[in-house]
């Protein structure tokens, strides 16, 4: 598609604009630094306040006026919610980390190679069919959970981690994805690939992924924090506690009959973490697939 | 576009055993998970359906569960209780993605230019942190920015009161309006463009990246200045990027649910919050009337399937130069 | 980039592939055995399997495992499945799981929201073995009973008796600095309103103690209904069906509330309401003074609030009329799914957690709940056990069930608690707060008795 050209010949261009970038620092400059600086308040002040409460006693979280800072730093949530014996949160990490990695993987395996399929290949009904698949990206979930749950339920797989993670082996959004980026792969790469006697699944496996590494961590990272983030999906799905995922632990201390809020921003902090840890990782791939895929 | 022609012969053939080998599995599991739920949304709309009540044998419909033709549809034009806050949940939502679109643009699009104008260290500094937001999870982005708004003893009246002024009640003064929209709506939009701006940060800082040089550098020579490059530049260049970004942005607001579940206790006050998403949900469960919730979520999805198409036909012309 | 993308491909598959493969064995171990939960699957055909489902509640859910365990002991046949879940999804998740008939076969579900469910067919009549509605009528209070009972036929047991009457937080703390007297013998609302304006604290424009904090979801609705019965109204109408809420004595009482707030002056209720500052939270946050809520906040305000300083208590609330007469929300119960494999089993184990006075009243002890069982709750040695629950024991002969609403969450809280609350903070007048109330509640009902 346009877009992607577009995108794409931007990256060549990418490494030329950094010439331009060194300046010195003028008024217009120094105002620049400001807001941005004030923008990274705005940006980090909530995350900091989080941080910072899961830190303090629960006491001095109700005193007026509230301390940002910790006046004295106690353990003394983490220790809580560690010692918890109703919550076995290791139990929830490798739950979260078998579903997550488990659906990361086939998302971009199904995703990549229908994909594929859809941009360099004409069959009966496939527009028909692709029509279909970005529909189902537009309705709202809360509709479809009960006959999803009722198919899972004819499956006999609820209450299994696998009730979590077979819905999600393929994505409406990650084929109409592959799709975009693989359209902008020239034609002439496969056909020379076929006319060097490579299979069809070959010139997939070959040809296409090779070109794909930003494409692949893009989706792979979304995927990532839609499926670790996931909240009601896994609530409905999941009945026993040791099968549950982590974010069961956002809402662990805080009932209908008064929260926790100590606790609550220490199970924040706990289901938070990982994901931030995995994003500063891998946020360079991140900022190129997007740009590659003009995506959101 | 750069599609492969099928040729005939036995090549022709091995591409389609290989298309139909690879898609009709993937189509048949999207069907099961995908298609199917749907088609029962769209069947349940004419019946009045809860899964409370005990119907018929068929999917639970008949009996309890009677059918009743376009009943639910007229049902949200009509004044009974749901069609009444089916028609605020719709104001509410226009309110809320009708001003998050331009909100969001005039604060990443600037952002985007600022970020770009810095050295590249600077750069991808500010990119990485101002990204962060967006992997953090909904429910936690709530929890933490209803005791950033709490009146009392809330990070924002703190500050307010340090300069002197007095504070609000952010999130349940349902009189209170900025520019003509509820106070708490204006916090949602906060929040949410918090949660949400890395994305469209990065999108643009892209699209400014693949503007060449040479026009601004053009523009620099006949003397204008920043703000006229910007203007009469920059802008006119993004033009493309700027339309991708607008729709995407206004899809993805119509479909926020947790913020207005959790940040705002499930649409309050006074409903001044209640967006069609929540309210789908509350129909369904609390009010235990889905047949009228799925035929709610019937409007919301012809409302976004527009919205998209008209992207689709924008996005289509002009995009090179 | 072809190299780092090539690069990234490899160990992007190599960690795909060998994650999922590692996933999906792990997956699948765990989840061997899926029919076990419904049960049935014993050789011996002895051994049972029950599920039960609540909400939450670290208090329910303790005081629901000790009486699991104690089961299990008098029953070693019986396997006891306990499962909980968030309160705010609680609800989705019993529909859902209610539309492919794999609920729990026992599920502690609130009481006021039984009658719908039974009109739709959704939950199993209590077993003849277990009891009658009549025997059910003699040793339960009728408020918490009623809302289990639909058409004559009863479909549940009460664990609690859930009210919000009779009892107030009071900070003494407050009281002593103000020179009031502790604890508090307030003959009426006026008395009452009097020691709260003395304690009440506004700076800077920002209440910082709110003296009389009524203003909840729940609180609102008790407040209301009871004013109508106590100044001699009915807030049925003449068919039992209808609401009417246009009589002078609904709209006193609606007046008083608006008066407490914006001419007394003891509430903020644009800072201090249901949705933030919640009396649950802010009492024991130093906010509150006088809070209007059940005595089941005692223990929840106890575990949340350890470090909370101030000395107090839960006290006895006064009354509108010349005698006490109310109307209160049913109270959370045991129900058994119509689907469950084994409905004498699990009618059995839900009468062994609310019929038997002695677990019954360690139930009650674990939660800080009023008790459903008359027997219970005259027991003198209660209140060795839970000895709060004085002014809240006082009122229980006179508080009635609220009544089939059609929906009681619409009716409580987006028609009652959240008009009123609109009321209060000046958004419409009185007059047509009521009338508003009124014809959006009745227009609630005539929808669901369509059908």
């Amino acid at each position: 598609m346009a877009i992607l050209d577009r995108t794409s010949t931007l990256l060549k261009e990418a490494p030329a604009q950094q010439r331009r970038s060194r300046a010195r620092l003028s008024a217009g400059q120094v105002i620049i630094y400001i807001i941005l600086i004030v923008g990274i308040l705005y940006t980090l002040l909530p995350f900091l306040w989080m941080l910072g409460t899961s830190f303090k006693s629960s006491t001095e979280i109700v005193r007026m006026p509230p301390t940002l800072i910790p006046e004295k730093f106690t353990l003394s949530s983490y220790r809580t919610i560690f010692t918890d014996p109703s919550v076995p949160l290791a139990r929830f990490y490798l739950n979260s980390i078998i579903v997550t990695f488990s659906i990361v993987a086939m998302v971009l395996f199904t995703s990549s190679l229908a994909g594929f399929v859809f941009a360099k290949y004409t069959f009966f009904g496939k527009n028909l069919w692709f029509t279909l698949i970005l529909a189902t990206m537009m309705i709202p979930f809360q509709v479809i959970m009960i006959p999803l749950y009722l198919v899972l339920v004819k499956l006999g797989i609820t209450d299994s981690l696998l009730g979590l993670i077979v819905p999600g082996a393929t994505s409406a959004f990650g084929i109409f994805l592959m799709r975009q980026f693989i359209e902008s792969i020239p034609s002439e790469l496969i056909d020379a690939a076929r006319i060097d006697g490579a299979s069809e699944f070959g010139i997939y496996w070959q040809v296409i992924l090779p070109q794909m590494g930003a494409a692949l961590a893009t989706l792979g990272i979304f995927q990532f924090m839609g499926t670790w983030n996931d909240y009601l999906w896994p609530l409905i799905v999941i009945t026993t506690t040791e099968k549950r995922t982590l974010p069961i632990m956002l809402t662990w201390y805080n009932s209908q009959h008064g929260s926790r809020f100590d606790l609550t921003m220490a199970a924040s902090v706990l289901v938070i973490l990982p994901i931030v840890v995995i994003y500063f990782f891998f946020q360079r791939w991140i900022v190129r697939g997007i740009a590659l895929t003009g995506f959101k | 576009m750069a599609t492969t022609l099928p040729r005939k012969g036995s090549l022709f053939r091995r591409q389609h055993i290989f298309a139909g080998t690879t898609v009709t599995p993937v189509m048949i599991y999207m069907m099961l998970f995908t298609l199917l739920p749907m088609l029962w949304g769209v069947l349940i709309t004419f019946f009045r359906y809860s899964p409370t009540r005990a119907g018929g044998p068929f999917l639970g419909l008949g009996g309890g569960n009677p059918f009743v033709g376009i009943e639910n549809y007229l049902d949200l034009f009509s004044n009974s209780p749901n069609g009444v806050l089916f028609r605020l949940s719709l104001k509410n939502t226009l309110i809320f993605s009708l001003v998050y679109v331009p909100l969001n643009l005039v604060v990443t699009l600037p952002l985007a230019v600022f970020i770009e104008s810095v050295t590249q260290r600077a750069k991808s500094f500010f990119r990485t942190i101002y990204f962060l937001p967006t992997v953090t999870s909904a429910v936690a982005v709530s929890l933490v920015w209803g005791v950033i708004y709490n009146p009392t003893f809330g990070l924002l009246n703190l500050g307010l009161r340090a300069l002197g002024l007095t504070g609000y009640a952010w999130l349940t003064d349902p009189q209170t309006t900025v520019l003509g929209i509820p106070l708490p709506m204006i916090c949602v939009l906060i929040t949410y463009l918090w949660s949400d701006m890395g994305y469209n940060l990065v999108i643009f800082m892209a699209g400014l990246q693949g503007i060449p040089d040479v026009y601004r550098e053009a523009a620099l020579v006949d003397g204008a200045n920043a703000w006229q490059r910007f203007w009469y530049i920059t802008l006119p260049l993004l033009r493309s990027t700027l339309t991708f970004v607008m729709v995407m942005t206004m899809l993805s607001a119509w479909q926020v649910f947790v913020l207005f579940f959790v940040l705002t206790n499930r649409g309050g006050p006074s409903n001044l919050t209640r967006v069609l998403v929540l309210h789908i949900y509350e129909t369904a469960f609390r009010y235990q009337e889905m047949g009228l919730a799925a035929t709610v979520a019937m409007v919301l999805f012809l409302i976004i399937m527009i919205t998209t198409l008209l992207q689709l036909r924008l996005l289509r012309k002009d995009w090179e130069y | 980039m072809s190299e780092s993308s090539k690069l990234s491909r490899r160990t992007f598959l190599r960690m795909a592939g060998l994650t999922a493969a590692g996933a999906l064995a792990a997956a699948c171990a765990p989840t061997t055995t899926p029919t076990e939960a419904t049960g049935g699957q014993a050789p011996s055909g002895e051994k049972v399997t029950l599920r039960l489902w609540s909400h939450q509640n670290p208090s329910f859910v303790g005081a629901n495992e000790q009486l699991i365990a104690k089961y299990k002991d008098q029953n070693p046949n019986v396997e006891i499945k306990y499962e909980n879940f968030p309160y705010a999804d609680f609800i989705t998740n019993i529909q859902t799981s209610m539309a492919a008939k794999t609920e729990a076969d026992v599920m502690e579900m609130f009481g006021s929201w039984v009658q719908s469910y039974a009109k739709g067919g959704t939950l199993a009549v209590v077993d003849e073995s277990v009891t009658t509605l009549a025997k059910a009528q003699e040793l339960f209070y009728a408020a918490p009973l009623d809302g289990y009972v639909w058409e004559g036929k009863l479909y549940g047991l009460p664990n609690e008796y859930n009210l919000e009457v009779g009892g107030v937080l009071a900070n003494k703390r407050m009281f002593d600095e103000a020179g009031l007297t502790y604890p508090p013998t307030w003959a009426s609302w006026d008395e009452l309103v009097a020691d709260a304006k003395k304690m009440t604290k506004v700076e800077n424009n920002v209440m910082t103690v709110a003296g009389f904090d009524y203003v909840t979801g729940d609180g609102l609705g008790f407040l209301f209904w009871e004013g109508i019965l106590e100044k001699g109204a009915e807030y049925f109408a003449d068919d039992g069906v209808h609401l009417n809420l246009l009589t002078p004595q609904a709209k006193e009482t609606v007046q008083w509330m608006y008066d407490m707030a914006n001419k007394d002056k003891v509430v903020d209720p644009l800072t201090f309401n249901g949705d933030v500052n919640w009396v649950g939270t802010s009492f024991f946050q130093g906010l509150v003074a006088i809070g209007y809520i059940g005595p089941w906040i005692v223990p929840e305000g106890r575990r949340n609030y350890p470090d909370f300083k101030d000395p107090w208590d839960h006290v006895e609330s006064p009354h509108f009329g010349s005698e006490r007469k109310f109307a209160a929300d049913s109270g959370w119960g045991k129900v058994v799914s119509p689907n469950t494999k084994n409905i004498k089993e699990a009618w059995k184990f839900s009468a062994f957690m609310t019929m038997d006075p002695a677990n019954h009243r360690q139930w009650n002890v674990a939660t800080g709940t009023v008790p459903a069982l008359k027997s219970v709750a005259e027991d003198p040695t209660l209140l060795n056990d839970i000895n709060w629950l004085g002014p809240s024991l006082k009122v229980l002969p006179y508080g009635r069930y609220v009544g089939m609403l059609q929906d009681r969450d619409y009716i409580w809280y987006t028609v009652v608690a959240t008009h009123i609350t609109e009321c209060l903070q000046n958004q419409r007048s009185v007059d047509e707060t009521m009338q508003l109330m009124h014809d959006e509640a009745n227009a609630l009902i005539d929808s669901k008795i369509k059908a």
